[in-house]
């Protein structure tokens, strides 16, 4: 897989990922308060 | 429909041998995260009411405007969006859901609320409709052989841009606002604070849309992915190598009766995303308090997003083995099954609640994302772009019946607050009432007739022709 293939997942994945953390961490008051 | 500048133009575009088409996923998902921020606007709704002194109602104007326009626009561009490829479409997206951020901080910065429903509600709205149908036809071209997982990936990326726009939102905000916690449910940030936020979104977003506008290729006429037959396509069920315009489309009951599952699917979506917060507090209310903390609400809230989110990329995934018209067959059917679920056995438990809710918001989201590769499967390749946004239409159909339907059920049993699970029942019945008409409507779908098919020439032929002379068949 080339290095750009690899730079543009970089560029969308980072955000979802850092979505994704903030959202699970929110969620899980859900079941621990 | 104006043409477009030469930089922008589908002829520019076309990708040479040896291109890596799983570039073309991050380019959608570059346009979906973004356009996806509409799903995170209740984070500064209850500042903007204070900064215009209005009422709630007024300001979830601005979040109903851009649906409607996100619809409208979708189904009026879509057979411009075709014609002149991914680059011109993502790039006016870009432009029209900046301009939007841009004239809706001039609205809040100026004390006008006029101006923030032109900016973000109708500006910003029209750029949410092309953003939204702008790499469908191209992800449906580079991957015929899994449709459904590359429009998957797509359409998640509108689910996840909720999920990044939320947090960052109110970041922002406590950077802009000093007084402003975003982790106190009872702080509010002043109406600068959005103003910045708004600012700051609107230049963030054109820089990651225009990203995705000058990476993505449409493939050459030519091009297959290695190893891929398409004379397999034509051996499935449904699945059609013959040409349906969109103006065809419209004509066919295929296409109505798929506007019907669409339409039912996401209402009664809606019917849970709408009321997620306080339907959770409703239903294990004890007297006068809930055993469930506003906190564990919101958390609740974050779990269906996921939940709405993943059933995009995995539902959608799944279609491509089991084929679209059964897993819609689930989405339904088991959809059906899960709302009788949680109204009846629901709220027994928290998490017998939590988990239905999820499944449910998991459908919803894989409704969504598989129904570009259902469209696809009917009428083919051709104008897929152009007639998925004209089934768009429903889902703005359904943006406005969802809310009404719960709404009226519940204004009818009491105030917000004093609600119980039995309040509930009536609306989740109707629901499960509307997924039974759409799980017929599904089962009514059949192959699409040959006199709404193209007359066979050659595809240069037929990508260069206009459309008033291809579409009288």
């Amino acid at each position: 897989m080339s290095a750009r293939v690899v730079a543009a997942w970089a560029v969308v994945g980072v955000p979802l990922v850092y979505g994704l953390v903030e959202t699970i961490n929110k969620a899980s008051s859900l079941f621990t308060k | 429909m104006p043409a477009v500048p030469s930089f922008l133009a589908r002829e520019r575009t076309v990708a040479g041998p040896g291109f890596n088409r799983w570039l073309i996923p991050t380019c959608a998902l570059a346009v979906h995260l973004c356009i996806g921020q509409v799903y995170a606007t209740s984070v500064y709704k209850t500042a903007l009411v204070g900064h215009f002194d209005t009422s709630l109602t007024r300001v979830g104007v601005i979040f109903s405007i851009a649906i409607v326009m996100l619809g409208l626009s979708a189904a009026v561009a879509g057979t411009w969006v075709d014609t002149n490829g991914p680059r011109a479409a993502m790039f006016t997206a870009a432009c029209f859901w900046f301009t939007g951020f841009m004239v809706g901080a001039a609205g809040i910065g100026t004390d006008q609320l006029w101006l923030v429903y032109l900016g973000y509600g109708v500006i910003g709205g029209i750029g949410l409709g092309i953003g939204y149908i702008s790499p469908v036809s191209t992800l449906i071209k580079w991957f015929p052989d899994r449709p459904g997982l590359a429009t998957g990936m797509a359409i998640m990326g509108f689910g996840g841009g909720a999920l990044i726009a939320s947090p960052l939102s109110g970041r922002l905000m406590a950077v802009y606002d000093s007084s402003y916690d975003a982790a106190d449910p009872s702080s509010v940030a002043s109406g600068h604070a959005v103003m910045m936020l708004f600012l700051t979104l609107g230049a963030v977003y054109l820089c990651f849309m225009l990203f995705g506008a000058f990476t993505v290729r449409v493939p050459a006429d030519d091009w297959k992915p290695e190893g891929w037959d398409p004379s397999q396509v034509a051996e499935k069920t449904l699945v059609t190598t013959a040409s349906v315009s969109a103006a065809n489309a419209i004509k066919t009951p295929q296409f109505w009766l798929l506007w019907v599952v669409l339409f039912c699917n996401v209402t009664a979506g809606i019917g849970i995303l709408e009321q997620a917060a306080p339907m959770i507090q409703d239903f294990f209310r004890e007297g006068d308090t809930s055993t469930v903390s506003a906190a564990a609400a919101g958390g609740f809230v974050g779990l269906l997003s996921i939940a709405n989110m993943a059933g995009r990329f995995a539902w959608s995934s799944t279609s491509d083995v089991v084929g679209r018209k059964p897993i819609y067959m689930g989405y339904l059917g088991i959809g059906l099954a899960t709302y009788i679920l949680l109204a009846t056995v629901g709220p027994s438990s928290t998490v017998l609640f939590v988990l239905f809710a999820a499944v449910i918001l998991s459908f919803y989201g894989g409704g969504f994302a598989t129904v570009p590769a259902y469209l696809r499967d009917l009428f083919g390749t051709f104008q897929v772009g152009a007639i998925h946004g004209r089934l768009l239409t429903a889902w703005s159909a359904a943006g406005v019946a969802g809310p009404l339907i719960v709404n009226g059920f519940l204004d009818s049993q009491g105030t917000p607050g004093e609600l119980t699970a039995d309040a509930y029942r009536g609306a989740l019945f109707t629901m499960v009432g509307l997924l039974a008409v759409g799980f017929v409507a599904n089962l009514m779908i059949r192959p699409v007739a040959d006199r709404f098919h193209e007359p066979e020439q050659d595809g240069d032929a037929r990508e260069s022709a206009p459309e008033t002379e291809r579409s009288n068949a």
